[in-house]
């Protein structure tokens, strides 16, 4: 086969194989709808009740966050639905939306109330929606002091039906101390008929620079309350010691490197690639010397 | 001084190496194709599955894709080293083998780098080592040296191929191709051997020799740093730079010492290369290998004298779980070409071809030694790790790339030969410069 029909050839083939994956692909694109999921969570902190949808897509390989999803939220109760706004799905697919209080928001006659996310559907992407129902709650950290030990006072309070606030009983209550990462977990307490309960601090925790240091108090993942917690902050911390290292020894995190180092990388750089240079040279003029000989002899 | 009738006869006798290739050729370049075509294979299901088909985890984040680095990059190294210190010392039983030396060099060079890409996990942010790579970073340090290096050892090959490529544009009697013939035209840049020319390629030849020696040393320590520098047990060590210098260099020689052997059989070269060069790089070998086991014996004493509770934990973990490769490595791997060139009645070419077998396997498993037990040993524990984690064992995945490299090695390595002479043709067509009795008889004994 003469080597122009061989390019033909190969030419046809690709252009085939090209358009059947294209076309693949479209059909692929038009058939298939997504249904999304949504999981929507709840936390009231100190008066802020915090909604977080999370909406993504479940394949076999794995799930995949669906972003820029505009999530609509509303709370309802017996009578009525609420609007409480809109927020968009980020790259993790994590919609948030933070409500003031839940105080004046539609409540059933058990007073509790019942929060929605939904995702309207856009393009290939079908509509979802998850509700949650929680009653309002609240925790507050107090702190005392009794002889040489110090305790966690962890007092948990709920609104009835009638609008008396009364305590949180007989539910368990987590400690934690907020650390780089995460949440440290100090201790735990089972609320009293008052809804008090205590906690020892523990001692030798590292606050800020003034010793100050938050404590969180939690009820999780509560059937009736869903997450529930109160925070405070109190100057029990050691201190602490911001130690600045007078010189860096390594500077790996510095934008530029060490003097000594960018002085001998450009010394070796600029010696090796001198020498290279010099033997393309000389391969240069060996090729100069030929085109010379040849006019010579012509 | 070039003797014509001699080049003319050398080409007529290397002329068939590059015009036909045999049946068996083929099917040996066939084989490799297949082999490489598996290594694809390998890398298309780790690419879409993930390098979860790898036994690379957590804790052992560097695997045989980085002991394979360290293995191919010591042979060009090696390579390099050789092939210039032979061309500097103008020793005459160079000229049959220096060429092998120099494509191993660049053939490994081009290789090795290679399995750094198998390693990384998204080969999508590569360029961002070009745009936030900082000097700092011994990482950074080994990007620039190798190709560096890459680029060095490219002149320095073309340098030393030029007078046979010009030879092979003149000689008339060869059979090959139009377009072959105008490559070696284009290649050859006109060299007609004319004194001034000579000596211009020669000054050129031998500055590069002199810079891919230097370089080679420079990048292979850089190498070692990259372990050096950290506070890991079992690398965080001052000898680690001459250290791997010395292995790479005895590792390469072992790997010459069988392409020389190779060749020999398979392009009937037993006139060129006899007894004689495979005893002299025999003994090249033997020096390393005393070198070798020298560094490797102070550094472990030193690590063990020292009773530092990780380094403890680390020979412990080496004469128990890798007692059988760290005493083929260390010790087998030292002995074996010591006694065989060391007794006359053993220094044979089958015998010397055979340790150098051994020295390969030894010196893979010494750079498995250094790499996997001590990232199977770590300072802190992982959070959430789980216990297999810990441990290390290359996959089917692992092992198809590395059986690809090796293949893509062979299959370059017989390319090369196939488009120029695996012997420096000019080289030997010199009539040798009268040298001192005393250099010959010091040269004859010690072989």
């Amino acid at each position: 086969m003469r080597t122009e029909n061989k390019i033909k050839v190969i030419l046809f083939f690709l252009l085939c194989s090209c358009n059947l994956v294209a076309s693949t692909q479209n059909k692929k694109d038009s058939v298939t709808d997504i249904t999304p999921s949504i999981t929507l969570s709840y936390l009231s902190s100190n008066d802020t009740i915090i909604l977080t949808a999370n909406i993504f897509d479940r394949k076999e390989q794995g799930t995949f966050a669906i972003k820029n999803a505009v999530i609509d939220f509303s709370a309802s109760g017996d009578k009525e639905t609420k609007f409480l706004g809109q927020a968009i799905a980020d790259d993790e697919g994590n919609a948030i939306l933070k409500v003031g209080s839940a105080n004046g928001l539609p409540k059933d006659k058990d007073g509790k109330t019942t929060y929605s996310a939904k995702f309207a559907g856009k393009g290939k992407f079908m509509p979802a929606a998850e509700s949650f129902s929680a009653k309002a709650g609240r925790i507050i950290v107090n702190f005392s002091k009794q002889d040489s030990l110090s305790f966690i006072i962890v007092t948990a309070t709920q609104i009835d039906s009638k609008g008396t606030i009364i305590p949180i009983q007989k539910q368990k209550a987590i400690v934690y101390v907020p650390r780089l990462f995460n949440l440290l977990k100090i201790g735990e307490t089972e609320l009293d008929e008052t809804g008090t309960g205590k906690v020892e601090y523990p001692g030798k925790l590292v606050g800020d620079s003034l010793g100050n240091i938050t404590v969180i108090a939690r009820i999780e993942e509560n059937d009736l309350f869903g997450n529930l917690q109160g925070r405070s902050s109190i100057s029990w911390g050691i201190p602490k010691q911001y130690y600045l290292a007078e010189k860096p020894t390594r500077e790996l995190w510095t934008p530029i490197a060490p003097i000594w180092m960018i002085i001998t990388l450009v010394i070796m750089l600029t010696g090796v690639w001198a020498h290279y240079i010099y033997a393309v040279v000389q391969l240069v003029k060996i090729k100069q010397l030929s085109k010379k000989n040849q006019n010579n002899q012509l | 001084m070039e003797n014509k009738d001699t080049k003319e006869k050398l080409l007529r006798e290397f002329a068939p190496q590059l015009e036909k290739t045999s049946s068996a050729t083929l099917i040996w370049i066939l084989f490799l194709l297949g082999v490489i075509g598996w290594g694809v294979y390998a890398f298309i299901t780790q690419v879409t599955q993930g390098h979860i088909v790898t036994g690379m985890r957590d804790n052992v984040v560097w695997g045989i894709y980085i002991v394979n680095f360290i293995f191919f990059m010591g042979m060009s190294y090696a390579g390099a080293i050789v092939s210039g210190t032979l061309h500097l010392f103008r020793t005459e039983w160079r000229k049959p083998i220096i060429r092998m030396a120099e494509y191993l060099a660049i053939i490994s060079l081009l290789i090795g780098p290679g399995y750094i890409l198998l390693c990384i996990g998204r080969l999508d942010r590569l360029y961002y080592l070009a745009l936030f790579g900082r000097i700092q970073s011994p990482i950074t340090w080994d990007v620039i040296a190798i190709s560096t290096d890459i680029f060095g050892c490219l002149i320095f090959l073309y340098l030393s191929i030029l007078r046979d490529i010009a030879s092979l544009r003149d000689f008339s009697e060869l059979k090959i191709p139009a377009w072959r013939k105008k490559i070696y035209s284009v290649l050859a840049l006109g060299y007609t051997g004319t004194p001034e020319q000579e000596q211009r390629l020669r000054r050129a030849t031998d500055i590069m020799a002199t810079m891919v020696i230097a370089i080679a040393i420079i990048v292979y320590s850089v190498l070692a740093w990259i372990f050096s520098v950290t506070l890991q047990p079992g690398w965080h060590s001052t000898i680690f730079g001459p250290y791997f210098v010395i292995a790479a260099v005895y590792s390469g020689t072992a790997v010459l010492i069988i392409a020389m052997w190779v060749f020999r059989k398979v392009y009937h070269l037993e006139l060129h290369i006899t007894r004689k060069h495979f005893v002299a790089m025999g003994v090249v070998m033997v020096v390393l290998a005393a070198l070798f086991g020298y560094f490797t014996f102070s550094d472990y004493l030193t690590k063990w004298y020292g009773s530092e509770k990780n380094d403890e934990s680390l020979i412990k973990i080496l004469f128990t779980e890798y007692y059988w490769p760290f005493i083929f490595s260390n010790y087998i791997g030292v002995l074996i070409p010591l006694l065989v060139v060391g007794i006359p009645k053993l220094r044979t070419i089958t015998n010397i071809s055979l340790s150098a077998i051994v020295v390969i396997v030894a010196l893979w498993f010494n750079r498995y030694l250094i790499v996997i037990p001590t990232l199977e040993s770590p300072y802190l524990p992982i959070q959430d790790s789980r216990p297999e984690w810990a441990n290390y064992s290359g996959t089917w995945v692992e092992f198809a790339l590395m059986a690809a490299g090796v293949a893509l090695f062979c299959l370059l390595y017989t390319l090369a030969s196939k488009f120029v002479p695996v012997m420096n043709v000019s080289e030997m067509s010199e009539t040798p410069k009268t040298e001192s009795p005393q250099i010959f008889k010091a040269e004859e004994s010690l072989l």
